[in-house]
């Protein structure tokens, strides 16, 4: 992983020390359902549109925000209504 | 094709490495080879977060994959110089044994392959992307186990290629490692290997069919890793068994 900022996304697992800072078991193999398409994927597999205060992850399969993941001076924001469950 | 996560995940806390030994690797490239006081162990395939702190407080942060496996006493990271970078150019050109910086990890449990891992294992990677399927394949070969392995790697030039000699060495002792290298922009007189980008009939050439059921990692530019993948599925691989690691600006995507 370099850096490279024409890339326009990147996949989950990158996301994975963000994600890490909320949850306790690993977060990149943990399966994830998409509400709008149904489609389940480990979060490492996600598309992560990535950003200085954050991340967007994506679904593969039909492009919903699956994930929102911001970490700000006043705390970590974890934002999911795109998703049905997250199973580890 | 999703494995339930069972151990819980330590902390990751940022901890100091020092630099030990750098290897030049090719003129854009080191190796930095970091002992970690702390380091809890890793898998092959997973990375870490290195943060930079000037003088005036300013930070930068990015993730790099671990080339290392998990066998060595020291971490291993292979950096390749971006020219407009902020924190590969001063790991490749300024960074001297004994150095510190800071590092948390390992991280990200997905992109990940052990010995422990059944079937085939296709490993696809372009440029510096070798880094952490090298982590893979030294496992492998640290373990003395004889998993079909395929190795396919794009690069510009023979020059440009990252562990050359190493690469070599282990697929000639080793008849279930195969090693396929293509030079995209300029080949040595006599090169007989392939000489464009990894495509379709490259893929299905010299690829694992889908009946044999192969655990694929690719690494490296998206457009590899875009082109790649696509095919891979056109060629019959179920999209799970293909993991995938894009270059990107993962930096300062925390604190």
């Amino acid at each position: 992983m370099t850096e490279n900022n024409s890339v326009l996304f990147l996949d989950g697992n990158a996301a994975a020390s963000l994600l890490q800072e909320i949850f306790v078991p690993d977060i990149s193999i943990a399966e994830i359902r998409c509400v709008a398409c149904g489609f389940a994927s480990s979060v490492g597999s996600l598309r992560l549109y990535a950003a200085s205060m954050g991340a967007v992850l994506r679904c593969t399969h039909c492009d919903g925000i699956l994930i929102r993941a911001v970490h700000t001076r006043h705390g970590r924001w974890l934002e999911m209504t795109g998703a049905r469950h997250l199973r580890f | 094709m999703i494995e339930p996560a069972i151990a819980p995940q330590p902390r990751l806390e940022w901890q100091l490495a020092e630099v030990r030994a750098i290897v030049v690797e090719t003129p854009r490239v080191k190796s930095l080879l970091l002992q970690v006081p702390a380091w809890q162990g890793h898998l092959p395939g997973q990375h870490v977060d290195i943060r930079l702190t000037a003088e005036d407080g300013y930070q930068a942060q990015r993730s790099y994959s671990i080339a290392s496996p998990p066998e060595d006493a020291l971490l291993t990271l292979t950096v390749e110089r971006l020219d407009n970078g902020e924190v590969s150019p001063y790991l490749v050109d300024d960074v001297r044994v004994g150095d510190q910086f800071e590092l948390r990890g390992p991280i990200g449990g997905y992109f990940v392959w052990t010995v422990a891992t059944r079937g085939p294992l296709c490993l696809i990677a372009g440029g510096s992307g070798i880094a952490p399927l090298a982590a893979m394949l030294r496992h492998r070969a640290r373990r003395k186990v004889r998993a079909p392995t395929l190795l396919m790697y794009s690069s510009r030039s023979l020059e440009e290629v990252i562990y050359g000699e190493e690469l070599d060495a282990m697929s000639r002792g080793d008849s279930d490692l195969r090693l396929v290298n293509t030079l995209t922009r300029e080949q040595p007189e006599g090169w007989t290997g392939y000489r464009r980008r990894i495509d379709k009939a490259m893929l299905a050439e010299v690829g694992f069919p889908p009946e044999q059921h192969p655990k694929i990692f690719i690494c490296g530019p998206t457009p590899l890793v875009e082109d790649a993948s696509r095919f891979l599925v056109e060629l019959g691989h179920p999209f799970p068994t293909i993991k995938t690691e894009r270059f990107g600006p993962t930096g300062g995507l925390a604190s």
